[in-house]
């Protein structure tokens, strides 16, 4: 694992970047644990001031560090990402595994109910959800919704991997052998799939991302909770671009922007050490 | 019927002698009662859809017996039924395959089991202790994803039990004993090569010492020089396990250098069963006979005649005997009744109305005998 991992940074341009650029993202949401303000208080600091010692990135019109509720900000999104694609992951891989090795009834009972969630829009049932919950709305609750609502391309990707192994010898082996269904999916099909899943990972983790800042731009979450859809939100109640206040949007976007990238390449880079033969070419694993 | 004690020219006969090292099995009066017991067996693969049954009836009514510590061969061309019959002899039958009738009996030593009669988990219990199946394309038994070590652990390890460590051992020392590096339990299957994997599948197969092994087309993938290897350590591990072997290929070759029991299966029954040296010298069905003839010789240099006709759909066979279409031979009677499986000499078994006329001639057939059959299609020089 770790050889595989010192070859793919030297080898493997795309993944370098990748990880070089996630490290920066997530060392900064690590530098929210010992920022001096709490993200919710405003007035702390003299407000509209730009990029300047001790302010780096500039102060808000609410008087806040934008750095600072920077770092609360990318934290939270990434968190959100990462429990969503968590959960969608969790999702699509029992169901894509089991009704892919199950076949028949089970078979067409699940994949009914995964073209239901294909087929359904998004981004209204989002937007509906938030005007059920209002006040209720929070990060943990959209980040539920958003994994139930995403894990069904995902979960046909691992059925049609599924279906495959399901004839071949080695499960014809298993299932002679006495080893029940759980195990045969866990023992022998999940290693197979394991690599697909985490290049599906990381684009899970964008989308999510994106649909979050995108909801949140427009107001439709719990907007007390800094992330960085909140902060574009609010930089945009308080007309920071017709006020000259650039440096409230420019680094938000700017971060997330590192963040797709950082993820976008190590998405394409795990998908050529999936491909055997870029395997091969590095020699085994 | 067919349980005659090996006469001195079969093939197989000297191999007892160089285990006397061995414990000795128990003598107990059955011990000359055959390892599996299958009789009328009917295994078919129904299929229902949109209302309309379709079947193919891939195994129909086949009855046969191995015994202990001989190896059995299976011939018979692509799609005749050999590979479905060991299936469910092996008992692994899954949808849309079905067993419609007849039963196999296993004698394990005094352990008895009827397969189809059985409960579920008495059946999974017999599997890899008594009973192994190397699969068809079994080179790829082992999983791409996993070290060969771990393919051991989630198959083997639950039929043999205690400690991981002692299980550790007794698969190091069972590859040892099959003249293979120990090492190959930390490779990937892709590391290894056609031939080894080939070999590792045997491995994992009769790790638990069983007392029948059932191989389909092992070494079918594999060039001669390789098969003639792989061939070689089935054998060894059948001598050093006192074993039988249920061994299916379509390659005729290979079943002379292995069998010492032949049966012969066309369009999902067996037509014939004989010791090996018998078939190849006096085949008798003239489907057998055009199959032996059909091998090539050193120093022929004639064109050999192919039958006419292929091989009936398994959906609609012939009425009668399934290969009387094709059969130069072809009387009346042969589209009228399915010809019965008759014991002609001892071990020596054949379903053919021109060898075994029918006990009540329903419309006067002409009557050919054994003789004048065997002279007419064997092939020259090789006649009785």
């Amino acid at each position: 694992m770790w050889k595989v991992l010192r070859d793919l940074l030297r080898h493997n341009r795309g993944f370098a970047i990748g990880v070089a650029l996630l490290s920066f993202v997530l060392a900064i949401a690590l530098l929210s644990f010992v920022s001096p303000y709490s993200p919710l208080d405003s007035y702390v600091v003299p407000p509209d001031l730009p990029p300047c010692w001790p302010y780096v990135l500039g102060t808000t019109s609410r008087g806040q560090d934008v750095f600072w509720t920077l770092t609360f900000a990318i934290r939270n999104t990434l968190l959100f990402g990462f429990l969503v694609a968590l959960l969608s992951r969790l999702l699509s891989l029992t169901i894509g595994l089991v009704a892919g090795y199950a076949g028949g009834v089970v078979d067409r009972a699940l994949m009914s109910l995964n073209d239901t969630f294909i087929v359904i829009p998004l981004f209204p049932i989002l937007v509906l959800f938030y005007f059920v919950m209002r006040d209720r709305m929070s990060w943990v609750s959209l980040a539920l919704v958003m994994a139930c609502l995403g894990w069904a391309y995902d979960a046909r990707l691992i059925r049609s991997v599924a279906m495959s192994l399901r004839t071949r010898e080695f499960t014809e082996t298993g299932i002679f052998s006495g080893m029940s269904m759980p195990r045969i999916l866990v023992e022998e099909h999940l290693p197979y799939v394991l690599p697909i899943v985490f290049s599906t990972t990381m684009n899970n983790i964008n989308w999510s991302i994106g649909l979050e800042v995108t909801l949140s731009v427009l107001g439709f979450t719990d907007i007390n909770t800094p992330t960085i859809g909140v902060m574009i939100y609010w930089a945009n109640q308080h007309t920071a671009l017709v006020a000259g206040i650039w440096w409230w949007i420019a680094f938000p976007v700017l971060l997330v922007v590192i963040t797709f990238i950082g993820l976008f390449l190590l998405a394409v880079s795990m998908n050529e050490f999936i491909d055997p033969r870029g395997r091969l070419g590095r020699g085994a694993p | 019927m067919g349980m005659h004690p090996g006469t001195p020219g079969q093939p197989g006969h000297s191999r007892n002698q160089r285990d006397e090292l061995r414990e000795p099995r128990p003598a107990t009066a059955a011990i000359d009662a055959p390892v599996v017991d299958v009789t009328n067996l009917r295994a078919w693969y129904v299929t229902r859809q949109f209302g309309v049954q379709r079947e193919v009836r891939a195994v129909d009514d086949v009855s046969l017996q191995v015994r202990r510590n001989e190896i059995y061969g299976l011939a018979g061309e692509s799609s005749c039924g050999k590979s479905t019959l060991i299936k469910t002899i092996a008992g692994a039958v899954r949808p849309p395959l079905e067993v419609l009738g007849g039963s196999v009996l296993f004698d394990f030593h005094g352990e008895h089991l009827d397969l189809y009669r059985s409960p579920p988990a008495a059946r999974a219990a017999i599997r890899w202790k008594h009973l192994s199946y190397v699969m068809q394309g079994s080179m790829s038994v082992l999983n791409p994803v996993r070290r060969v070590r771990h393919s051991f652990v989630d198959f083997a390890y639950r039929h043999i039990g205690g400690s991981i460590a002692d299980f550790e051992n007794t698969v190091r020392a069972h590859l040892e004993r099959l003249q293979l590096r120990p090492g190959v339990l930390e490779a990937y299957p892709h590391e290894l090569s056609g031939g080894m994997r080939q070999r590792v599948a045997i491995a994992l197969a009769t790790v638990c010492r069983p007392e029948l092994i059932i191989a389909d087309e092992p070494t079918t993938a594999l060039d001669v020089i390789v098969q003639k290897g792989v061939l070689g350590m089935i054998r060894e591990v059948q001598r050093e396990l006192q074993s039988s072997l249920l061994f299916v290929t379509h390659d005729m070759a290979v079943h002379a250098y292995l069998c010492d029991r032949l049966g012969v299966m066309y369009a999902g029954r067996l037509i014939e069963e004989a010791p090996t040296a018998d078939i190849f010298r006096a085949p008798l069905h003239p489907y057998t006979r055009h199959l032996i003839a059909s091998l090539p010789r050193i120093g022929q240099a004639a064109r050999m005649d192919a039958l006419k006709g292929a091989p009936p759909n398994l959906a609609a066979p012939p009425a009668g005997c399934r290969f009387h279409p094709r059969c130069p031979l072809a009387m009346e009677v042969c589209s009228q009744q399915v010809p019965p499986l008759e014991t002609l000499t001892p071990g020596h078994r054949v379903a053919c109305f021109a060898v075994t006329p029918p006990a009540t001639p329903a419309s006067a057939p002409v009557s050919v005998s054994p003789t004048q059959v065997s002279t007419r299609a064997a092939p020259p020089g090789d006649s009785r």
